[in-house]
């Protein structure tokens, strides 16, 4: 099977403090990662250094057979400026916080990468985006701004900003934290389908029965590591480690 | 009287010569400051931000007088009025304008530039086309209320005598024993005035389809 992700060893530091503490997992083509645990365990910062928004101490990442970066001499060590432009490209990832361009329409938040960045032609960028908008159950919404919608709309958006640069992989930082139940659904909904196509992605998440429910595998990380991890029946249903237990029944109650 | 209002709009003339050129220079040079102030160079960052104080911390016109008559007093050469006129107004405007686009380019969420980074946008385009527009859209008020200020100060430029409306006022005022050529340029101030806010409220109404 086609290897996505195969992270190794990976740390990282902010000024001093370690938050993430060698970690490894492999992401296959096709699978659903959902990676659990409480605030500050370093979940978002791993998401963060596979889409280059942060940079990693040490650790080798190697993304659909191209690195990423190396360990060497204790140090992570960076391919060159093309390839980690070609590998951004592989990925896409969706905010908690939407991070839509509130001076665009919904259209144009869709197409603007697809033209600046793939050169596509305006008709194609714009085929493509109303294919999206459609699919997400919005292409009412093409010629609204963002801030006219609900927040929940808003992440259909930047949904479909992502896909629309096709992906091999998308990632998915707290999603739904930041919108209520309902509007939860309707994101989960959208996660879910995806997951159905065989979409690769690794989603960060606090939605335990969403994580169980579409995930082929799960890690619960805690304290800059994992400290559990396997498929979700085993992880969700029969933790062995003490932590992993006091973290799921917290959602229980 | 019709020999007044000419030269009074001769005078208009001149400082509105001094109010456009100081726009043309101190928009873009404001620019530079900004980033020289936020750059993470620290010598050049603390260089920019003494500059900024100084012009900040000390009158314009004391600015204007220093910048007439130091090269005097240093080279022994003085040159033309009105070029050290320009020159303190830039200098001084460009700090203030510095410290607006500062102030803009801080408010916008760092999320922006994240989104731009991951969908593979350029660092140019990812500013020119992402963050410009939406710096533009908050520091509108500010602007306005600096260029207002703007129109106000080019009355300084008379300390180191260039013959702008005010200074022909007062001439004219001294000369016919009156205070009512003072009162035109007042006049003439609020109209020029009026046209800059109104021009900023129509730019503003232009950006206000979206927040």
């Amino acid at each position: 099977m086609r290897e996505m992700i195969r992270l190794e060893n990976l740390s990282k530091s902010f000024s001093g403090l370690e938050v993430i503490k060698n970690i490894s997992f492999t992401l296959s083509e096709g699978e659903v990662l959902s990676i659990i645990g409480p605030s500050g365990s370093g979940k978002s910062t791993m998401l963060r250094i596979i889409t280059q928004l942060e940079r990693a101490d040490n650790g080798t990442l190697t993304v659909d057979g191209m690195t990423m970066f190396h360990s060497e001499d204790g140090r992570a060590i960076y391919s060159k400026p093309e390839d980690l432009r070609k590998i951004g490209l592989k990925m896409g990832l969706v905010f908690q916080s939407f991070n839509l361009f509130p001076h665009f329409s919904v259209l144009r938040n869709i197409t603007e990468a697809q033209r600046a960045v793939l050169r596509r032609d305006k008709a194609e960028a714009e085929e493509k985006a109303m294919l999206l908008l459609r699919k997400m159950g919005i292409e009412d919404k093409a010629n609204q701004y963002p801030f006219q919608l609900s927040g929940g709309q808003q992440q259909r958006v930047s949904i479909a900003r992502a896909l629309a640069l096709d992906p091999d992989m998308l990632f998915f930082d707290e999603p739904t934290s930041a919108l209520d139940p309902e509007l939860t659904r309707e994101i989960l909904k959208v996660i879910r389908e995806l997951a159905e196509e065989r979409m690769t992605m690794a989603v960060v998440t606090h939605e335990m029965h969403f994580a169980k429910a579409i995930s082929d595998y799960a890690i619960f990380m805690d304290n800059g590591v994992i400290a559990e991890e396997g498929i979700p029946e085993e992880l969700f249903g029969n933790p062995k480690e003490e932590r992993t237990r006091k973290f799921i029944a917290s959602f229980e109650e | 009287m019709q020999g007044l209002l000419m030269q009074m709009l001769e005078g208009t003339a001149v400082s509105l010569r001094i109010f456009f050129l100081t726009i043309l220079f101190s928009l873009p040079l404001g620019f530079v400051v900004a980033k020289g102030r936020m750059t993470s160079i620290s010598i050049i960052r603390w260089i920019t931000d003494l500059y900024i104080q100084i012009m900040r911390g000390t009158p314009l016109i004391l600015q204007l007088i220093f910048v007439y008559f130091a090269p005097y007093y240093i080279f022994g050469a003085s040159y033309d009025r009105f070029t050290a006129c320009i020159i303190a107004f830039v200098i001084n405007y460009s700090a203030y304008f510095a410290e607006i686009y500062r102030s803009g380019l801080q408010s916008i969420d760092k999320g922006q530039y994240e989104a731009a980074k991951v969908l593979g946008f350029s660092r140019s385009y990812t500013f020119f086309h992402i963050v410009l527009p939406q710096v533009i859209k908050r520091i509108l008020p500010a602007l306005g209320n600096e260029v207002i200020t703007l129109v106000k100060d080019t009355a300084l430029a008379q300390t180191i005598g260039v013959s702008e409306l005010f200074r022909v006022a007062q001439t004219a005022s001294s000369r016919v024993f009156s205070t009512v050529p003072i009162f035109i340029a007042g006049v003439f101030y609020f109209v020029m005035n009026y046209i800059v806010s109104r021009l900023f409220s129509i730019f503003e109404k232009k950006l206000s389809y979206y927040r």
